[in-house]
């Protein structure tokens, strides 16, 4: 159906409008999967009227049911409700609108919810988004802790209150966000971009309280799963809630209990931490008091060591030695003199008794020829012979008279 | 005996004088070798007292530091 149209020839809207509605109009009812958001239910009137939004995209459409159709619904929708609605779409020429003409609405199941969970937990497994090596250490002590949470939410009053009760210089920087419904998965990733940006954050919590599955189904969303996985900060969560955790448990690096529990888990207790360092600081102290008295002792006991100490006993245990060894020498010496004395003394004793002298004072007297040979014998001397006469005081000359053999 | 800057760690001091202690008291060197090592036991003896000293007073530095001024 080509229209002509020119500047001079232009078409009406209503012809325009007209045409997209017929062939909009063309198309068929189909199944659509969504979440209600901007419901609004006049008093009296027969239509609701609504937007059906993404769950993942930033894409809606609005759509129109019929009262009695939307009130149907059991249990009842609600801003938030994930549905999946048989509707077809359907172009109001009168205000040039497009909307879905819902003609039912069904609940996604529960069932079916977890069971989407568990089949996008699997995928992201199998990314290896929840690997343990992902996971990023907290600080001991950070900087500044930015937090996502609700506006005036218990869970902000339970993180600022434990975190300042341990520590209470810490320093937060808070992002609100809607913590459920559609907008949330939205809110709480433009907050994470804000916090990851800011150097001075060093951890960023993402806290809220329990709720029901549907309620934290934001925090299984797909987008803010793998935004959390890029950030760089590290992340913790603190999603109180049923059996069911939200994927956000295992994406995060980790993952608290509770928002006091969060609190617990990223800031030291000052009081604890002060005495531990005192302790630790007492024990180092008592060591090198006890290694220096050690030391110094071993030491002292090394310098006293007479070698060291008294240096002159070697010394004089030297010089002892030579004292001792000039004893010895004099007395070596003194022993032989003594001994060659005492030989003499003796021999002297013997000479004397071997000596004439004693025989000669009995009255004997020794005869000597000239040449001084004792006379032995008669043969030895002639007449007129001159001999020597010795006797004990001195000699006296004697003549041969005559020989005479006996 | 020049002990303002040990050139040796306390332990290879300590260790070395425990040696020259050994040999003094094990006796059989020469009078002269006796000396020597006499000398180098006694320069090795300054040495720890020096680092032991400077430890102490280190340590007393330290803790009246944090005694004015606690936390």
């Amino acid at each position: 159906m080509a229209l002509e149209t020119s500047p001079d020839a232009p078409a009406a809207v209503r012809t325009i409008a007209n045409g997209i509605a017929s062939w909009i109009n063309q198309l068929g009812a189909v199944w659509v999967e969504g979440q209600l958001t901007d419901v609004s239910i006049g008093r009296g009137t027969t239509t609701v009227f609504g937007t059906l939004r993404d769950t993942d995209a930033d894409i809606s459409l609005r759509f129109t049911c019929n009262r009695r159709v939307f009130e149907a619904v059991d249990p009842p929708v609600t801003d938030g409700s994930r549905v999946v609605v048989n509707a077809k779409p359907n172009f109001f020429a009168r205000r040039g609108t497009l909307a879905l003409a819902v003609n039912e609405i069904r609940h996604v199941g529960i069932g079916e919810l977890l069971a989407r969970i568990e089949r996008l937990k699997q995928l992201l497994a199998a990314e290896g988004l929840f690997a343990a090596y992902r996971k990023k250490k907290l600080p001991f002590l950070p900087h500044t802790i930015g937090l996502i949470c609700g506006r005036d939410s218990a869970a902000e009053r339970d993180v600022l209150e434990n975190a300042k009760r341990r520590w209470p210089a810490v320093a937060f920087r808070i992002e609100y966000a809607s913590v459920q419904g559609p907008a949330a998965a939205g809110e709480v990733m433009t907050a994470l971009r804000k916090l990851d940006g800011d150097d001075s954050v060093e951890v960023i919590v993402i806290a809220r309280g329990g709720g029901s599955l549907e309620d934290l189904l934001p925090f299984s969303d797909e987008g803010l799963i793998r935004a959390v996985s890029q950030a760089k900060t590290p992340i913790v969560s603190a999603i109180g809630h049923e059996p069911d955790s939200p994927l956000l448990d295992l994406v995060a690096d980790l993952r608290a209990s509770t928002p006091t529990d969060a609190a617990k888990r990223i800031v030291p207790d000052v009081r604890e931490e002060l005495d531990g360092v005192r302790q630790l600081r007492e024990r180092g102290l008592r060591a090198i008091t006890s290694w220096l008295d050690r030391e110094t002792h071993a030491l002292a006991a090394i310098r006293s060591r007479p070698s060291l100490a008294a240096p002159v006993t070697d010394l004089q245990r030297r010089s002892d030695e030579i004292a001792a060894l000039i004893e010895r020498n004099r007395r070596t010496l003194t022993h032989r003199l003594d001994r060659a004395s005492d030989d003499i003394t003796h021999r002297l004793a013997s000479v004397r008794a071997l000596s004439p002298k004693a025989t000669l004072e009995r009255g004997y007297s020794v005869l000597q020829l000239a040449d001084g040979t004792a006379v032995r014998e008669v043969t030895q001397v002639a007449a007129g012979d001159l001999l020597q006469a010795r006797v004990t005081d001195g000699r006296f000359a004697v003549e041969v008279k005559s020989e005479e053999n006996t | 005996m020049s002990a303002d800057r040990p050139e040796i760690s306390y332990e290879q001091a300590r260790e070395e004088l425990v040696e020259v202690v050994r040999k003094l008291e094990a006796g059989g060197t020469t009078l002269e070798e006796s000396l020597a090592l006499w000398e180098r036991g006694e320069e090795l003896a300054a040495t720890c007292q020096h680092w032991l000293d400077g430890a102490r007073e280190r340590l007393a530095k330290a803790q009246a530091a944090h005694e004015e001024k606690p936390n």
